[in-house]
């Protein structure tokens, strides 16, 4: 009687546990398909109908195109530009404002929090932002899609939540050696959150590298697209570029799609307890 | 007594003196974090006067009053921006947290860690491709011509005769809206209910076995229960954001689908960059500012009600 039972609670599990898995390879299938369809014809010489699991015609001149055209060189390196100094900046806005946060004992701190915390429930909108900046004369220069985003007030608080996570101590006994709040911070704050300046850092490379609508607002000259406007464009089909050496233009498009994700796709397998990491730091306050 | 507390209050003062000149430093450090919130958050909003002028940038804005206001409220389009905005976002909303809580469910009950690993990888990915390129991607595979996986598929099955234009629709373009933001934003949904999931004692679980609860009880009786109130929590944090809505609609409505797709942001932007008059940065200002107070409004209650719920803010 025992033993019937047990026997049937283990089959029960096991006809679950095939119909789970196999709920999640559809699943996987439903997200990676697209994504395949997309490589497949970037790779195929000939226009890409319908479902193929490889390519009918293989040959590399859809990457070629993307990668020898100056006007789709020059946007991909734009992009490689703004996100490495937008991050280091967003980077160095979010730890400073963060560390200073954490000086509880300081007089007007939550004056400054408030200050930063209004930010994310009001703001000025589209059309306001688009005229300071170009009272500034930033719009049509990379200092708009640069500088705007580095202040992200979400990934400060962010960090901050990490920075309370130091113990007290440890700060104390710095400033009783006689470092300065600006030697506490490199030597002491900075070197113990390395797991979170990669989340975070992380977090502000995506959305510079993936950033369209700061461009699509403040910057009208092709010279200063990034590859995502780039993209864009050629998805439109205004401007897609002369393809060479027999590749198509649907080969072309699938190509520069492929660029702009590649990027990420390398480094996401190594880095993405990083990138999960990020959305969790927020809930150690609890 | 009154004596003492004005010797402490003259204490007190002094010592702010004292700790301000000891906290220097840090005010120095936070002098850029200052300097870009002023510049990028706090100056856009004294823009805010422009809602009430005329402003169409050869001349200076003049003062209209309330004049922009009742152009806006008397514009069907603008009606409708705003109710397609609050029917997106919504739908969308739901929509996706009520799959990301099924596919938690499942994912939890998986029993090769590995396979998990990997299906928890997969399933997040699509969050961290842009919209463009999501865009993109499903461009060409909704495509109504023969390049178009979707529409190849469902021709090949006899499901239809002709291939379906599903972006470029009206009919069919909120229905593309929605399963493209299933695809692009449920996995990554999850990762917050995994996290409850992982913080549920297993002796719960093995406490209800030996009372004889099967799997789908212990799924009602325990699991739900402890999700419920990170979904409120999911339903909150976002419902606050709704408004913001923009880019993933910008990049995949076209002018065959305005009706149906445009929102108030979006509206704002083709009013202002795109309409082929002078822009009147006024009026466009007005509408922002619509936006921004609702937006706040949601923000404040979402707050009030999260407070409620969870005994803490939303910030």
């Amino acid at each position: 009687m025992e033993a019937t039972a047990k026997r049937k609670t283990k089959s029960n599990w096991s006809v679950f546990s095939v119909v789970n898995g196999l709920i999640f390879v559809i699943v996987c299938l439903i997200i990676l398909v697209p994504l395949w369809k997309v490589l497949v014809d970037s790779l195929d010489l000939t226009t890409g109908y319908g479902m193929k699991l490889f390519p009918d015609k293989f040959g590399l001149a859809g990457y070629q195109t993307v990668l020898s055209n100056p006007t789709l060189l020059r946007p991909l390196m734009i992009s490689v530009i703004t996100t490495l100094s937008g991050t280091l900046l967003g980077l160095l806005l979010s730890t400073l404002g963060a560390y200073v946060l954490i000086q509880w004992e300081m007089p007007g701190r939550t004056f400054l929090a408030n200050l930063l915390l209004v930010t994310m429930v009001f703001s000025g909108g589209m059309i306001p932002t688009y005229l300071v900046l170009r009272n500034l004369h930033m719009t049509n220069t990379l200092w708009s899609v640069i500088l705007l985003p580095a202040i992200n007030v979400y990934n400060l608080v962010l960090m901050r939540n990490f920075f309370e996570g130091i113990p007290n101590s440890l700060f104390e006994s710095a400033t009783l050696d006689g470092c300065t709040p600006m030697q506490t911070f490199y030597k002491i704050a900075l070197p113990l959150s390395k797991a979170a300046l990669a989340s975070i850092g992380l977090m502000f490379a995506v959305s510079y590298w993936n950033d369209y609508t700061n461009y699509k607002l403040y910057i009208n000259k092709e010279q200063l697209y990034n590859f995502q406007m780039k993209l864009r464009s050629m998805m439109q089909g205004s401007d897609l570029p002369m393809a060479t050496a027999g590749a198509t233009e649907n080969t072309v498009r699938n190509a520069a799609i492929i660029v702009a994700i590649l990027p990420f796709m390398i480094l996401y397998p190594f880095l993405q307890k990083y990138f999960v990491k990020g959305i969790n730091i927020g809930a150690v306050k609890e | 007594m009154v004596g003492s507390a004005k010797l402490a209050s003259q204490e007190k003062k002094k010592n702010l003196g004292q700790r301000v000149k000891k906290y220097w430093g840090f005010y120095i450090m936070f002098l850029p974090v200052l300097a870009f919130v002023i510049v990028f958050h706090y100056l856009p909003m004294l823009g805010i006067r422009y809602a009430f002028t005329q402003y169409k940038l050869i001349k200076a804005p003049t003062f209209v009053g309330f004049a922009q206001f009742q152009k806006l409220f008397g514009m069907p389009n603008f009606w409708n921006a705003f109710k397609n905005t609050i029917e997106l976002s919504v739908i969308k909303l739901l929509l996706t947290t009520f799959l990301s809580v099924v596919i938690s469910l499942l994912l939890n009950e998986m029993i090769s860690i590995k396979g998990k690993k990997l299906a928890q990888t997969i399933i997040y990915l699509p969050h961290f491709l842009s919209w463009v390129v999501t865009a993109s991607v499903f461009q060409l595979i909704l495509a109504p011509t023969s390049v178009g996986l979707v529409n190849t598929i469902l021709i090949k099955l006899g499901v239809v005769n002709e291939g379906i234009y599903f972006l470029g629709k009206s009919e069919w373009w909120r229905f593309s809206y929605y399963l493209i933001n299933i695809w692009h934003d449920t996995g990554w949904g999850t990762i917050i209910f995994m996290a409850t999931l992982t913080g549920i004692d297993p002796g719960t679980y093995e406490a209800a076995s030996i009372d004889g609860a099967g799997r789908w009880q212990k799924m009602w009786y325990i699991t739900l229960p402890a999700l419920a109130n990170t979904i409120i929590t999911v339903l909150i944090l976002n419902l606050a954001k709704i408004m913001n809505l923009f880019e993933s609609v910008f990049v995949l409505q076209n002018d065959a689908v305005m009706e149906t797709s445009q929102v108030l942001q979006t509206y704002v932007y083709y009013q202002t960059f795109n309409s082929g008059a002078v822009p009147d940065y006024g009026y466009t200002t007005a509408i922002g500012l619509f936006r921004s107070v609702v937006g706040m409004a949601l923000m404040l209650a979402c707050n009030a009600a999260s407070h409620k719920v969870r005994g803490r803010g939303i910030m």
